[in-house]
């Protein structure tokens, strides 16, 4: 992939039919996926990739300010940890918001979002700054021993073998009790994403 | 000329079919996988459209086939994705719904609602006029879409009776909202694609007169839908001419004969909806209030008692703790890069937020508020849950809203406000016209999101909830509550 690359030459660089193979999309959803791709991609740099300030200004529309939410999310679609999101990851991670997915890739990938510091478990260190992120957004202050309380709560319910942080296993058994953790990890639009964002790509296969 | 769109099919005609010989006009085809293609229901100038079969559901649909190379020439293709997405948002029993969009290096394909009862144009024509009880019934169902989509700033443009379809229970269902300008009939063969819209008999003067520039969609539609009102009455058009300036000359006058036989009520409504003034026509929330519109409406009281199916639905509740305040996050809720800021507030469900009231505070803001506005009956579910039942018919039946509230500390809830039934557009202007106001009298700090409130200082804060004599000891006015929107 060179950079004198056109974007509409990397649209067809990526192979559409592979990654709809590899997803939960059907064809003509990852052409409209590739469409999202294209707007989030240029929003800042019209480089065909999407940096994490385009990713933050796409979700958050605040001017690429740092979210660790974001970010954090951010870094787990990076799966070649170059920085940047190219069409591949987005669409293979992506996926994993599908409605269709398996709840067990969303579980997995839930884990690892909170483990902030890829420990292999979520420490209390890490739900604590979380917990403190997410007042800070609703811009709500509370005493600190109101938030041990919330963060104390919280390994008692998951974190079952007491040995103060939630490994996998526990994870996964927590999730299973409390399913509405798992709400945001699917994105009811994916269902529809060919009407969301209509693309009719030239580049395809006659099959009619 | 027939409609282009014939949805209409008996179900004889295509119940199996499978492993029959391929005949004239019935193609076996499987689409890319998921549809089958079976034969042809109608055909217009340039798009053609086909019973098809969801092969993994099962489901039955009505697929459009547009050859891509009009549109393009046409210089429509952006148009025509904004607009297909505009549609793919109008969600309505008396509009025929779009399921799916696909393409293939030519054509687009438009998976649609399957409507299996004919045309409206269809019925009138070989069976005349209606009885006003009948095109009451009709024309109800035309305005209950009508107000729906311009609630949402959809305007349709080509409302005309060739656009309304029945199903099997004789249900209206509205065709293409939104597409109108794509998938107009040729008309005595001038363009492929028009952009100003309407077909001569059913647009209002100043559509013609302005060639479509700079004129209220909403007045449009409803001049169109008086022209169907009239003709469902009286079995033909209100302004017709073999000369078409002639007949332009009668549209701008206002210039029709009301039939003999109408009821005062009928003619009193079609002369205020086929007014050429678009600045004294009438409204639809008039249309809804009159005379002619109301008459024997059979009100169903939907029993708001057995209405309570809300109990069951009520999944044992979960204990909320930190990761379900973590997961509600804006940073991680990524439906935003499917929608755009707007939107996204009006068309939300649900919304949650965290407070340091107590329950009982919440509860008792909840029923002032519903006492104060006079629209809402509170009942309550359980413990932690609230039920507001609207007592005014909305768009979509009576609103009704489900609140819950979850213990996260001792000192900490979380409140969630969920759209149990009703349109969902009302929903949002609840919360934003009323809930969130009540909430804000004690202290309302601001979302992260895009709407900022601002947190009144302690005094004013304490002022107006003396004002509102709000009762609460002043210990707990002292404690200085919060509450915070988080999603």
């Amino acid at each position: 992939m060179g950079c004198s690359i056109s974007k509409k030459s990397k649209a067809n660089y990526w192979d559409f039919a592979s990654l709809a193979s590899e997803t939960m999309f059907s064809l003509d959803e990852v052409e409209a996926v590739y469409v999202l791709y294209k707007k989030v991609s240029c929003c800042i740099v019209d480089d065909g990739l999407i940096h994490k300030e385009e990713f933050r200004q796409a979700l958050l529309r605040n001017k690429g300010k740092p979210d660790l939410f974001v970010d954090r999310v951010f870094d787990l679609f990076d799966l070649k940890r170059n920085g940047v999101l190219d069409f591949g990851e987005f669409v293979q991670s992506l996926s994993i918001f599908h409605p269709k997915s398996p709840a067990a890739d969303k579980i997995l990938f839930t884990f690892n979002l909170y483990d902030l510091q890829h420990t292999g478990c979520i420490e209390r260190e890490e739900v604590k700054e979380m917990v403190l992120a997410i007042l800070k957004e609703s811009d709500l202050e509370l005493p600190d021993e109101v938030i041990e309380e919330i963060v104390e709560n919280a390994f008692n319910e998951a974190d079952s073998n007491q040995d103060g942080k939630i490994d996998l296993e526990e994870w996964k058994e927590f999730v299973g009790k409390n399913p509405s953790l798992l709400k945001n990890m699917t994105i009811p639009y994916l269902m529809d994403v060919s009407t969301v964002f209509p693309s009719f790509v030239e580049n395809k296969i006659m099959l009619i | 000329m027939m409609g282009e769109l014939m949805l209409a099919v008996k179900d004889k005609n295509n119940g199996g079919r499978d492993g029959v010989e391929p005949r004239k006009n019935y193609c076996k085809l499987v689409m890319q996988g998921k549809y089958e293609l079976g034969r042809v229901l109608g055909q217009g100038t340039f798009a053609r459209v086909y019973y098809a079969r969801n092969l993994e559901s099962g489901k039955s649909v009505a697929m459009k086939v547009v050859g891509k190379e009009k549109v393009v020439r046409a210089k429509m293709m952006d148009q025509m994705k904004r607009e297909i997405s505009v549609m793919k948002r109008l969600k309505h029993p008396n509009i025929v719904e779009l399921f799916e969009v696909m393409a293939t290096k030519s054509k687009i394909f438009l998976a649609l609602e399957l409507v299996r009862g004919g045309e409206l144009h269809a019925k009138v024509s070989k069976e005349g006029k209606l009885e006003e009880q009948t095109a009451r019934s009709y024309f109800r169902q035309l305005i209950s879409a009508v107000d729906y989509c311009h609630s949402r700033g959809v305007f349709h443009r080509d409302l005309k009776l060739e656009n309304l379809l029945l199903d099997q229970d004789d249900n209206l269902k509205i065709t293409d909202f939104g597409l109108s300008a794509f998938f107009e009939e040729e008309e005595n063969n001038q363009v492929l694609l028009r952009t100003t819209c309407g077909t001569p008999h059913y647009v209002a003067p100043e559509v013609v007169s302005k060639r479509g520039q700079g004129y209220d969609g909403s007045k449009a539609d409803i001049w169109s839908c008086g022209v169907i009102l009239f003709v469902l009455l009286a079995g033909y058009l209100p302004f017709h001419d073999e000369n078409v300036m002639q007949m332009y000359r009668k549209v701008n006058k206002g210039d029709f004969t009301l039939p003999s036989w109408l009821s005062a009520e009928a003619c009193d409504l079609i002369t205020q909806m086929l007014d050429p003034n678009p600045s004294t026509r009438i409204t639809l929330a008039e249309i809804m209030e009159s005379k002619w519109f109301k008459s024997d409406s059979v009100d169903c009281e939907d029993d708001d008692e057995s209405n309570n199916t809300t109990n069951s639905k009520f999944k044992e509740v979960e204990a909320l703790n930190a990761f379900h305040i973590i997961s509600m996050s804006e940073g991680l809720d990524l439906s935003a890069l499917f929608s755009e800021e707007k939107k996204k507030r009006e068309e939300r469900e649900e919304i949650g937020f965290t407070t340091t009231m107590s329950e009982t505070e919440v509860i008792s803001r909840l029923e002032e508020l519903a006492a104060l506005s006079g629209k809402f009956k509170v009942s309550k579910v359980g413990d932690s849950v609230v039920r507001l039942q609207g007592q005014e018919k909305g768009r979509k039946g009576k609103l009704v809203i489900v609140v819950e509230l979850f213990t996260v500390s001792s000192s900490f809830l979380m409140v969630e406000v969920k759209k149990d039934s009703g349109d969902t557009l009302e929903f949002n202007r609840f919360c934003q016209n009323h809930l969130r106001p009540t909430l804000m009298e004690i202290v309302w700090t601001s979302t992260a999101s895009d709407i900022k409130y601002t947190t009144p200082p302690p005094a004013a804060a304490a002022a107006a909830v003396a004002s509102d004599n709000y009762t609460s000891p002043p210990a707990a006015a002292a404690a200085y509550p919060y509450v915070a929107a988080v999603c």
